[in-house]
């Protein structure tokens, strides 16, 4: 019988009753041939690997993470509640030593949701990763999180979520943004003042295979990590990066994505995207489970593999070895200060505008951080759009100094002395105070 | 009138039930290198009590097939496999003669790759070079299309007297259970044959016009017919048999927890809304899991005769081991049932042996022996009802894969308990107790599995798939393969399968179209929508029914 050197859990929820639209790719088949291939080949009985189903999380549980405007309810459906809660029950399978590593094989995906969510962008609603990873710190303390987002589709909403937490570091590798949605993700993008450096971005040029995939792994992603040192890896295993998704352009295969997961070592997998239901999912998930339990998984491939049709060309290799080293000095050497806002007092301030492309809501932000040598820094959010009127949303990070914990307060009371915005919200995580007024 | 065998472990059992009431009973010790005498004779002892014209069904459980593989006594198997991409099919060898031959289908059933011409005759030729008789032939994904398993099958056939097709077995997807289904079937293929050949012969001498029958581990029986072409069906069958006894003594529409205290071990066996659970994958088989449907149940090494042992630490522990009788029946060393002896909670045999031997032991550890007993029948009950919570867990944990299921799912609770086996009436009290819910004795609980053995119906599982966009409906357990309009529906699906159903039953011989057809039951019921890159919806639809375990009238 087949035994695992590292035992895990697999928590795998299909959905099989939700869709955006009957036809849409994100849809009640997306995971029914996984469903077929994992249990045609036994893998549940392979000694270690175990399948578990998921909780359900709690509203509490995504007000620590979002601002939804107006509510969580009306952003979040049960299915959307459904998805966090099966990447909190691989965290919990994880962080009480119930299996060494696990992975949420759930839809739908999270990673293009936002700090602030009104609505539906990229399939996504709410980050189910962010809800997860935060699950983890309300739990069991603060950690060092790094997040590798391997989704062919820049891991935006992950970005923003994170973009001023020092300690989290975020590395999305995908397919070059000039190609692709959501049309984001340069290695310019490096994170607030607070936290410049900790997030990377990894932009592929189309037809990416898996030598260049594995070489951002052992020439970039590794050394950071040795660097950054963090106490959990998460991989945003988007898998659409196959060499046979319809919505995208990469050469990735399902012996690439095992050898990544086999270098990466994640704790934790959460399944991002891949809409090649029948042709890479059922393999490249396959692929994956195999290589987190430590199991061989050298036959596993799909049947329309020919390695040498998928290979790509030297001229992308140079560009990658050239992204690679460009990313690998701003992680080691990072900028001063941001260029994208200007610092007004002991605030930095910028503008954002964000598209949410399937709900159809346009959205502005002005976004301001307190500039903080000691912490991730208070940030508030001025918020309109087409859907909900103007709003402010502010956050008091976990790890907030006294002086920040007490600006972050100030700016709330503000919110409602100063009385124009219809909703004023705030996630206070160092008193674990989340509150919202308006309506 | 109905006659029930059961071929247990130590006992060969055998009733006649006429209308739930018992007729006859016997017991006779069983004999393992001559099941067919321990089974005469029992059948004999019977038939002697009654009117034996009015038998009209004779059903019997056989740890035949069990015991020849627990024993490795099971005829050499050549084994065909075709996989394809995924794990590598080398770590399921099983068997001198295993071929893994090249080729594979997809998960919808579509060939990726032909099968290597060469490479099957070259098994073959290996086969017969080894002398192998029975073979088994198990392709990947062969539920979704047989195709492979049908070619593989037909190269070896000249020279084989039976060849067992995975796809035949059970319409799940499992390919590494596939095969050692397969291959325990093919192996045990003729050890059976000659088996029911000689019960068949026994029934006809005895001048019966009784149909034959034969238990299945999950609850139901099968016609003696099917039985020769599935023997791998009967294997485990004997917990099965105590459970439906209990269903046929009590009338249970609850939740509900079965305990089965034996003398080696405790079995225990949960039931929800009146219903036995089913193991969702299949049993397991001399190490190997298997696709063979089974009832869900937990055996546990504490049991009467389970030896006392006292740790290091001065804890007092019960089993697993066993080692010999208990004291009261002239055993070495005491036992559960001696501690319990011992505390007046029961009256077996030799008190005073029990006392000896509880005393003894207390005064080697320097123990009192009440205290000492006391924790002997405390550690036993924790343990049993430890079980039965960590069972109900499991269950209540079991995936699920709709939100639907997630947020309604039902929670099994069960509030009553009924409790069998020899020592069942000195544990109810104490196990009321411990369990703090009602623990009820069901008449007649000795024999209870032979009730079970004589009243059980026979159960059928099918599966149906449908592809519209290939338009074609697969019932892998019967090969049928069906075309069917790009507009087929799900409740076409489901009409089908029940149709199938009551046909099937039919041609097993029972009564399908005429009882059974309202009792079949859509336990599973999905479709889904492909979308190809050009736009066009299909259905893929699968459909699976059963006509579930349930007991005479």
């Amino acid at each position: 019988m087949l035994e695992a050197k590292n035992s895990l859990g697999v928590i795998f929820f299909p959905a099989f009753d939700w869709a955006i639209e009957p036809t849409h790719p994100e849809r009640e088949e997306r995971l029914l041939y996984t469903q077929d291939q994992l249990r045609e080949e036994g893998l549940f009985d392979i000694e270690g690997i175990t399948e578990y189903k998921p909780e359900v999380a709690t509203r509490r549980d995504v007000e620590r993470v979002h601002f939804c405007l107006p509510s969580v309810e009306t952003v979040a459906t049960k299915s959307h509640m459904i998805s966090a809660g099966g990447a909190i029950r691989a965290a919990r399978l994880v962080m009480e030593k119930e299996a060494d590593r696990a992975f949420a094989l759930v839809r739908p995906p999270g990673h293009h949701a936002m700090k602030i969510v009104e609505g539906n962008r990229g399939f996504c609603n709410i980050n189910i990763e962010a809800v997860m990873i935060e699950w983890i710190r309300e739990n069991f303390g603060q950690k060092r999180v790094a997040i590798i987002d391997t989704d062919c589709h820049h891991g935006d909403g992950t970005q923003d979520v994170y973009w001023h937490d020092r300690n989290t570091l975020f590395i999305s590798l995908h397919q070059d943004g000039r190609t692709i949605y959501p049309g984001s993700g340069f290695p310019d993008e490096l994170g607030g003042p607070n936290a410049l450096g900790k997030t990377l971005n990894v932009p592929l040029p189309p037809r990416t295979a898996d030598e260049g995939f594995l070489y951002v792994m052992d020439e970039l992603v590794l050394p950071v990590l040795e660097d950054f040192k963090p106490d959990i890896i998460i991989n945003s295993a988007g898998q659409d990066n196959h060499f046979t998704d319809p919505i995208t352009n990469m050469n990735f295969s399902a012996q690439g994505y095992a050898a990544l997961n086999e270098r990466l070592k994640p704790d934790i997998a959460v399944l991002e995207g891949g809409y090649a239901i029948q042709g890479a999912l059922p393999y490249v998930n396959l692929g994956i489970c195999l290589a987190m339990a430590g199991v061989d998984y050298s036959k596993v491939y799909e049947p329309d593999y020919h390695p040498e049709k998928v290979r790509q060309d030297v001229r992308s290799m140079d560009t990658i070895k050239r992204i690679c080293e460009d990313v690998r000095n701003r992680y080691f050497n990072p900028p001063s200060t941001p260029t994208d806002g200007d610092v007004n007092g002991q605030w930095f301030t910028r503008m954002k505008d964000v598209f949410y492309d399937t709900d159809g809501i346009r959205e502005s932000q002005v976004e301001s951080v307190v500039i903080c040598p000691d912490c991730s820094g208070a940030v508030k959010t001025e918020v309109w759009s087409t859907s909900n009127p103007l709003s402010l949303c502010v956050e008091i990070p976990m790890d907030a100094c006294d002086k920040c914990a007490s600006l972050g307060r100030r700016a709330i009371e503000e919110g409602h002395t100063k009385g124009n915005y219809r909703i004023v919200q705030a996630i206070n995580r160092k008193d674990k105070e989340y509150t919202q007024f308006g309506f | 009138m109905y006659l029930g065998i059961d071929v247990g472990g130590t006992h060969t059992d055998a009733v006649v039930v006429d209308r739930r009431k018992v007729r006859a009973f016997s017991k006779v010790v069983t004999d393992h290198d001559n099941l067919l005498v321990s089974v005469r004779a029992a059948m004999e002892d019977v038939l002697s009590q009654v009117k034996k014209d009015r038998v009209e069904r004779i059903a019997l459980s056989t740890t035949l097939s069990t015991n020849a593989i627990v024993e490795h006594k099971t005829e050499e198997a050549g084994v065909l496999v075709s996989a394809g991409p995924g794990i590598d099919p080398e770590n399921y060898h099983i068997g001198r003669g295993y071929a893994v031959i090249d080729g594979s289908l997809d998960h919808r059933g579509f060939e990726v790759k032909e099968l290597n011409r060469k490479e099957l005759q070259n098994a073959a030729q290996m086969f017969r070079e080894l002398g192998m008789r029975v073979h088994a032939a198990v392709g990947k994904f062969s539920v979704r299309n047989p195709a492979h398993e049908i070619a593989m099958k037909s190269a070896v056939e000249a020279d084989s007297d039976h060849v067992t097709m995975g796809h035949r077995i059970s319409g799940m997807l499992n390919f590494p259970r596939r095969i050692a289904t397969a291959y325990y079937n093919a192996a045990v293929w003729r050890l059976y044959n000659k088996f029911a050949d000689a019960i068949a012969q026994s029934v006809d001498e005895y001048g019966l016009e009784a149909s034959i029958h034969v238990l299945k581990a999950d609850g139901g029986t099968m016609p003696l017919a099917r039985s020769r072409q599935f023997p791998v069906e009967s294997i485990l069958s004997g917990p099965a048999a105590s459970v439906m006894g209990i269903v046929a003594l009590c009338e249970i529409h609850e939740d509900a927890l079965i305990m089965d205290i034996g003398g080696t071990t405790t079995d225990i066996a949960v039931f929800a809304g009146g219903a036995p659970v089913l193991e969702p994958r299949g049993i397991e088989v001399g190490s190997y899991p298997t696709l063979v449907r089974a009832l869900k149940t937990r055996s546990i090494g504490i049991g009467g005769d389970s030896v006392i042992k006292i740790t290091r630490t001065g804890q007092v522990r019960v089993g697993p081991e066993r080692e010999g009788p208990s004291m009261a029946q002239g055993g070495e060393a005491p036992t559960l049932i001696d501690a319990m002896n011992f505390l007046k909670l029961a009256d077996f045999r030799d008190r005073h042996a029990s006392a000896r031997g509880i005393e003894r032991l207390a005064r080697l550890w320097d123990m009192y022996p009440d205290k000492l007993a006391r924790q002997a029948v405390d550690f036993a009950v924790r343990s049993i009802v430890d079980e039965c919570r960590d069972m109900v867990d499991m269950l209540n944990e079991r995936p699920v894969y709709t939100i639907y299921e997630l947020l309604q799912g039902r929670q099994i609770e069960p509030k009553k308990a009924y409790v069998m086996g020899g020592p069942a009436a000195a544990f109810q009290p104490i196990l009321k107790e411990a369990l703090d819910m009602r623990v009820e004795l069901p008449p007649d609980f000795q024999v209870a599995n032979a009730i079970g053995a004589a009243l059980t119906r026979t159960t059928a599982e099918l599966e149906l798939f449908a592809d519209t966009e290939k338009e074609l409906l697969h019932v892998p357990a019967l090969s049928i393969e069906h075309p069917i309009p790009r507009g087929y529906s799900q409740d076409a699906a489901e009409d089908d399968l029940r149709k199938l159903m009551a046909a099937y039953l039919d041609e097993l011989g029972l009564p399908g179209t005429r009882e059974y057809k309202d009792e079949v039951e859509i336990v599973e019921s999905n479709a889904f929508n492909m979308v190809d890159l050009f736009g066009g919806a299909f259905r893929n639809i699968r459909v699976k029914a059963q006509l579930r375990p349930g007991i005479l009238d």
